[in-house]
């Protein structure tokens, strides 16, 4: 008798929960039948390590809007670290006006990979009045680029780097790798457009050219671009392999467009001259002035 | 003392009639117009005039122009005429130190209506380059102005003494101003040493200066790469240019004051013909530098002189141009050569149309040049290729004459227009020593 | 009795539970439904801010209308903004090839710097060196010269050539007196005439006074009666952007760069400059005058488009479109 009671109460539960869960999802496709008016956001992401330094994912959130493409600014995106079948957050960035933002990771370490050493990341937007709900999924795996440096051999540079598993530390054969030099908004290719590791995961890039730098100094950067598994790196060199700039400004010269300060000499002393030449007999004038009114008859 | 009371008499200043008061209110009213207009100009902006991109220095800058040439008087006749030793000059010097004054305070003025930030005045003296060529000009044009007035004020001295005797009975408070302008002057020896060795200073040094005037705003174009502008040949250009427009300016004045306060006795037909001469003088020089800056170019006919030159002679500014070259040069030249031509009445007129083709000359100069610069005129509105200027500008620029004509007629009213002391002097010498040539 | 205590107990707590986490469900999704119910369609948050216009009165404005303007990246000043940045020298190259007059990159100057007046920034003019040679495009900026004639006539230090090449104006200081646009070969300097009507700009302005009025966000705001030109947006450089209208050119006709570093590059190319002027005969805008140009154009060799296509789009007494 007792369990048949049981059993009685269990069935109301259930009755009930079932009832409200219906009320949930009904309640739910309300929602999406109210509001046919949101719009879609696309996610994108794009992974950059830096090696000796930051990784980040830059974000851009895009909306088709009557057509158009529109940024979707000011929206909150989570970043979540999906390791097997949990969602580990790991923050919230927003993006700016342009719909663009970027979740920086201080170290590797700070994120898990699942049993395939595959870091697998999560960006997601809650949705808000305008825009749906959306989330991104990233998968990508470590790697690394190492001894990037500059060799001489018979007088001529090379820039040379090996690509290797972080991990095993072996070295990663036939992927292919691009050196550059940074300049103010892009960086310059030099050598070859593909640059393909050799069975020890290295390449020998020879650099020739005569490109000015600050001081002489040049910034190299040796970059595996946009890999489906490990996005981009680069690993990063500087050397003074350039030739020393030679500053042509006249901003600290005397000429006839400098500010007062660095007037000609010429002028300077010309003008200022005549100004007196003039003036201190004008001041002697007026001080006849007061000599004649004041003058014993 | 006969002589010198009969002198006093003619010479001192007068109450004016009722023409007097009513050329003066005409003048006022003009004034207080173009005020309003000026405020109207400080409310709105300078879009109330028609000045734009490419048209960007409009009748503001041509009046300007004139008003700096115009002042140029005080040191032709002063100083130059002193120089060489032209004794005729003696009646006229006040007049012309009196128009310098008026044309140079009133330069001041008009190029600060043109600026279009005057709140911003300051800022040419505490952050001024020396390299620019408008900062020379801040800084000649004051110095020109208090030059100008102590020419007028040393050989004053005397002259308000003897009117402070003459109204001290019938006008007891201008009078006592006229005192106090004289600086206590007893004619001792003291201060008259003091006063002709200032004068003979001045005299001098405002030679110098005045050229120097010139020159700095000659420069003001030419020191631009446009069209027109770009000429070694503008500064002496300017200076003979400022040589016309001053002794016709003086031309014009001296015969209205000569007759509306009966000075023919002192300012005679002799004066006039050596004025006439002078001016013909100016004029052919002037006509010699316009050759060089309009009938030389074409010669080699470069593209950008070519359409500049071509827009003078035949184009949008032909008209102007060749009424300012006919009629403000040529005709008077041709006139003044006759002896006939330098008589009072026939110089009034040619003094009249003198001055008016200087000011629209240098309308010519201004404007013209802006309007073809070296990449074309695009992009804008169809407006923005002519420029005649706005009501609001009409207004201003009238009353900046009006002004400059007041501060004439105030001066005229209270200062003896012939300098008494002097007049006096002379004539006493003449009596003295027969051998010296009037 | 401890037995039958005990099972009250639980079924006390069981029911409870149970109870709870129904109603906890039950009264989430009420509070879903009707959340949405009550939520309204339009865009008004119905908050008002209260702004400061330019003239000093006090208004009220719907915080939804109030656009948040990018601030720079670095607020604080790693240079003297008279000096420049530090080991840099700005030029600009321009391909005269490519040009077919689509004037994207006076719209986007336009839009980007509030330009209300009727001369746009940059100018592209329709050119024609003599009756035989052929006509062609010319996108014209402010030269930023390196003996600038503008800066040299300057009575009062409003405009100033800086360290790393650019020509920039201060428009707190300047006095109107336009002998910079007098002496401007190039004729690329336009002036306020009157109050500069720049609408919800200003409003934003007075947000953030203290990071603009400065000689880097050209037209941020202008004032009346002084003096504007293109300022090679270092407001966009400094943060490693291209300026708006080599950013925007749909035909990549202009590069900008660093003539120290030998680069220049737009969107979506990067080239050495040396070697770009060599090979395609570059030169620059009245060079016999003197003034030492900052911006070279390469001639209109290979052009991608037909001159007459290009005229279509020509406009010859508008450059800035007005609003309706």
């Amino acid at each position: 008798m007792k369990l048949s009671r049981i059993n009685q109460l269990h069935f109301r539960f259930i009755l009930l929960a079932l009832l409200n869960v219906v009320l949930l999802t009904s309640g739910f496709q309300n929602l999406y039948s109210q509001n046919t008016k949101k719009n879609r956001v696309r996610i994108k992401t794009n992974y950059v390590k830096i090696m000796d330094g930051e990784s980040y994912f830059d974000i851009r959130a895009t909306s088709k809007v009557e057509k158009e493409n529109v940024d979707v600014s000011h929206v909150d995106i989570l970043v979540y670290n999906e390791i097997e079948d949990e969602k580990i957050k790991l923050g919230t960035i927003t993006t700016d006006v342009k719909g663009q933002s970027r979740y920086t990771l201080k170290s590797i370490n700070d994120i898990k990979p699942d049993s395939t050493n595959t870091y697998n990341l999560l960006f997601s937007f809650k949705g808000n009045d305008q825009f749906k709900k959306a989330s991104k999924s990233f998968s990508f795996k470590d790697v690394d680029i190492v001894d990037a440096k500059v060799i001489t051999i018979h007088g001529i540079n090379y820039i040379t780097a090996t690509l290797s598993d972080p991990n095993t530390k072996n070295p990663i054969a036939d992927e292919s790798l691009g050196v550059l030099v940074q300049r103010l908004f892009k960086s310059l290719r030099i050598g070859e457009e593909f640059n393909n590791t050799d069975e020890n995961g290295t390449i020998v890039v020879p650099f020739e050219e005569e490109l000015p730098g600050v001081d002489g100094n040049l910034t190299f950067e040796i970059v595996l671009n946009d890999h489906d598994d490990y996005g981009t790196v680069k690993a990063l060199i500087n050397a003074p392999l350039g030739i020393p700039v030679v500053h042509e400004s006249t901003f600290d010269d005397r000429t006839l467009w400098s500010p007062r300060n660095k007037t000609p000499l010429f002028i300077l002393v010309f003008a200022n001259l005549l100004i007196l030449g003039i003036w201190i007999p004008v001041i002697y004038l007026i001080t006849n002035l007061f000599k004649i009114n004041n003058a014993k008859t | 003392m006969e002589n010198h009371k009969t002198l006093i008499y003619d010479l001192a200043p007068r109450k004016f009639g009722k023409r007097g008061v009513i050329w003066t209110l005409f003048l006022v009213v003009i004034i207080i117009a173009g005020i309003v207009a000026y405020i109207d100009q400080l409310i709105k902006g300078q879009e109330v005039t028609n000045m734009r991109d490419y048209a960007l220095w409009g009748i503001y800058i041509s009046n300007f122009v004139f008003f700096v040439a115009t002042s140029f008087v005080g040191t032709v006749t002063v100083a130059i005429l002193r120089l060489t030793n032209n004794s005729w000059r003696t009646p006229l010097v006040r007049i012309a130190e009196i128009i310098s004054v008026a044309a140079i305070i009133m330069a001041g003025i008009t190029i600060m209506i043109d600026m279009a930030r005057p709140d911003r005045l300051l800022n040419l003296f505490i952050h001024a380059r020396l390299q620019s060529p408008i900062t020379w000009d801040v800084v000649i044009i004051p110095t020109y102005i208090v030059i100008s007035l102590l020419l007028l004020y040393f050989p004053l001295l005397p002259d308000f003494a003897i009117l402070k005797k003459h109204f001290k009975k019938t006008k007891p408070k201008l009078s006592k101003w006229y005192g106090k302008l004289s600086l206590n002057w007893k004619g001792s020896v003291a201060q008259k040493t003091i006063q002709t060795k200032s004068i003979k200073i001045i005299a001098i040094m405002i030679i110098p200066v005045g050229i120097l005037l010139q020159t700095i705003d000659a420069w003001l174009f030419s020191t631009t790469y446009r069209t027109g502008w770009d000429s070694t040949n503008f500064a002496p250009y300017f200076i003979s240019g400022a040589f016309v427009a001053g002794i016709g300016a003086l031309v014009t004045v001296i015969y209205v004051v000569r007759r509306v306060k009966k000075l023919e006795h002192y300012i005679t037909d002799y004066h006039f013909d050596k004025l006439g001469k002078l001016l013909v003088l100016a004029l052919l020089l002037y006509f010699y530098f316009n050759i060089n800056e309009y009938l030389i170019p074409s010669f080699t006919a470069k593209k950008d002189e070519s359409v500049h030159l071509n827009t003078l002679f035949t184009g949008s500014y032909a008209t102007l141009f060749w009424f300012v070259t006919i009629v403000g040069l040529i005709i008077p030249i041709i006139v003044l050569l006759f002896k006939k031509g330098r008589k009072p009445y026939p110089m009034f007129f040619i003094g009249l149309i003198v001055v008016i083709g200087s000011w629209w000359k240098r309308f010519v100069i201004v404007t013209p040049t802006l309007l073809h610069p070296f990449l074309p005129i695009q992009g804008v509105p169809e407006s923005w290729r002519h420029y005649f200027p706005s009501l609001h500008e009409w207004l201003i620029t009238i009353a900046t004459l009006a002004m400059a004509l007041l501060i004439i007629t105030i001066l005229v009213r209270y200062l003896p227009v012939i300098p008494i002391q002097r007049t006096y002097e002379e004539q006493e010498l003449l009596k003295t020593d027969k051998t010296i040539e009037t | 009795m401890e037995d039958k205590n005990k099972s009250s107990r639980r079924k006390f707590l069981d029911k409870g539970l149970k109870l709870g986490i129904v109603s906890a469900i039950g009264g989430l999704g009420l509070s879903k439904i009707t959340s949405k119910l009550n939520a309204t369609n339009d865009d008004s948050s119905g908050e008002k801010m209260e702004l400061m216009t330019t003239d000093g009165t006090l208004i009220q404005v719907d915080s939804s209308e109030v656009l948040e303007i990018e601030h720079p990246a670095d607020n604080d000043k790693k240079y003297n903004v008279r000096e420049g940045m530090p080991n840099r020298k700005f030029v600009m190259v321009v391909d005269l090839a490519r040009c077919k007059n689509a004037l994207k990159c006076q719209s986007a100057c336009n839009k980007h710097h509030y330009i209300t007046g009727d001369n746009a920034w940059i100018k592209i003019y329709k050119m024609q060196e003599s009756k035989d040679t052929a006509p062609y495009f010319m996108p014209t900026t402010c030269q930023h010269c390196d003996h600038p004639p503008c800066v040299t006539v300057c009575p009062v230090d409003a405009t100033f050539k800086r360290r790393d090449g650019l020509v920039l104006i201060d428009n707190e200081r300047c006095i109107g007196c336009r002998f910079c646009m007098a002496a401007c070969p190039y004729s690329t300097r336009v002036f306020n005439w009157s109050e500069p009507d720049q609408g919800e700009i200003t409003l934003n302005m007075d947000m953030y006074q203290h990071e603009y009025l400065s000689p880097e966000y050209a037209g941020m705001p202008s004032l009346k009666g002084t003096v504007d030109k293109c300022d090679f947006c270092p407001h966009f450089v400094k943060n490693n952007e291209l300026p708006k209208c080599v950013e925007v050119c749909p035909n990549n006709v202009f590069y900008f760069g660093d003539k120290y570093e030998d680069t220049v590059s737009n969107s979506d190319e990067i080239v050495r400059l040396s070697e770009l002027l060599e090979e395609r005969a570059g030169y620059r805008l009245m060079e016999g005058l003197g003034t030492e140009p900052s911006v070279y154009y390469l001639p209109p060799k290979d052009r991608w488009v037909d001159f007459e296509e290009a005229l279509k789009n020509y406009k010859e007494f508008e450059s800035v479109e007005k609003p309706e």
